[in-house]
């Protein structure tokens, strides 16, 4: 390439600059692609260890069974989920493709989130704190929403047979 | 503007970022030439390829503030050098598929230095057949002479996906230079 044109280059794109015609977007911008993608990414693997956990917790109380996903659904709230998965994709539509951050293999980070979600959720099962939250709490609705619906319409599991 | 011709382009960069606009014109100084190479090894054509390095300059002004200065500035602006070409080849369709199933046993113990001289010697007609995926890291590796974890930063890709892929150019590109200059 000549002298020439690469002078040329650097004026057309000087020109442009100068102007004002071609404008930085503000550092804000980014900052807030980037605490929207984490808050999203927060609350949607917290969402989900919670949605796994209540899962095992049912599932170790009551049985398997998909009616009682149902009801779960039911008392669940739906909007958080889809407001997370909102937050990460506008949060990537702002960062787009001139961040490192989302540079490394897709499946390993997604497989590594799913088990990390299932581990925690197990953890959380484990140590009794469905116990605790289905007594007392926030949460307890959650709990007893769904246990007196399954109950009320199966009876007591010890009453089924 | 002298001054600043010590400094490293993370700090001209934020030299920017903070209002000196004018000291663009040094970061364009510096990579125009290497960025226009690395697109005319991407796409063959000389206009494409100026369009595509005009509009990674633009792009990489208008998202400076997005930038992280701790990261290494040649790796981001190939990365948006390397964005815009991909959408000229989707825009145009010029995508020439290279056959991976052609056995390139061709004999010859080819050594870096031998390879970086071929390439350099034959660099369009070789790259040209060779699939982008193939000769992008190629052409990263010993005519742009970055570091496997550069091109890993500039293609998003993990080091050892860099290093099998950088093997097999090597295979192709035996191959293809045989055939070639033959």
């Amino acid at each position: 390439m000549s002298n020439k044109n690469e002078i040329n280059l650097e004026n057309k794109i000087m020109g442009r600059v100068i102007s004002g015609e071609v404008k930085m977007k503000p550092r804000l911008y980014f900052i807030l692609g980037s605490i929207m993608s984490f808050v999203g990414l927060v609350g949607l693997i917290t969402g989900s260890v919670f949605f796994t956990n209540l899962t095992l917790f049912l599932i170790r109380k009551q049985g398997p069974g998909t009616g009682r996903l149902l009801l779960m659904l039911d008392s669940f709230p739906l909007w958080v989920p889809f407001l997370a998965v909102l937050l990460v994709i506008l949060g990537s539509m702002v960062l787009k493709k001139y961040d490192f951050s989302y540079k490394r293999n897709f499946p390993v980070l997604v497989l590594t989130l799913l088990i990390a979600v299932l581990l925690s959720a197990k953890i959380i099962d484990s140590l009794g704190l469905n116990e605790i939250w289905s007594r007392r709490g926030p949460m307890k609705r959650f709990y007893t929403s769904d246990q007196q619906e399954v109950l009320g319409k199966q009876g007591p599991r010890y009453n089924r047979y | 503007m002298d001054d600043y011709k010590n400094k490293t382009d993370e700090e001209i960069v934020e030299l920017i970022s903070k209002g000196n606009k004018d000291l663009y014109a040094e970061i364009i100084r510096r990579y125009q030439t290497r960025l226009m190479r690395y697109a005319q090894y991407l796409v063959d054509d000389y206009a494409k390829a100026s369009d595509a390095v005009q509009e990674s300059f633009i792009k990489a002004y208008i998202n400076l503030n997005g930038f992280n200065t701790k990261k290494k500035f040649s790796s981001w602006i190939y990365r948006i050098v390397h964005n815009e070409v991909i959408n000229i080849i989707d825009k145009h369709k010029k995508s020439i598929v290279f056959d991976e199933s052609i056995d390139f046993d061709s004999g010859i113990n080819v050594e870096d230095s031998y390879m970086k001289e071929e390439l350099a010697a034959h660099t369009h007609e070789c790259l040209d057949s060779m699939d982008l995926k193939y000769r992008e890291p190629l052409s990263l590796y010993y005519l742009e002479d970055k570091s496997y974890e550069e091109i890993g930063d500039i293609l998003r890709l993990p080091i050892g996906t860099v290093a099998t892929r950088i093997n097999r150019a090597k295979a192709i590109m035996r191959k293809i230079c045989q055939t070639k200059t033959r």
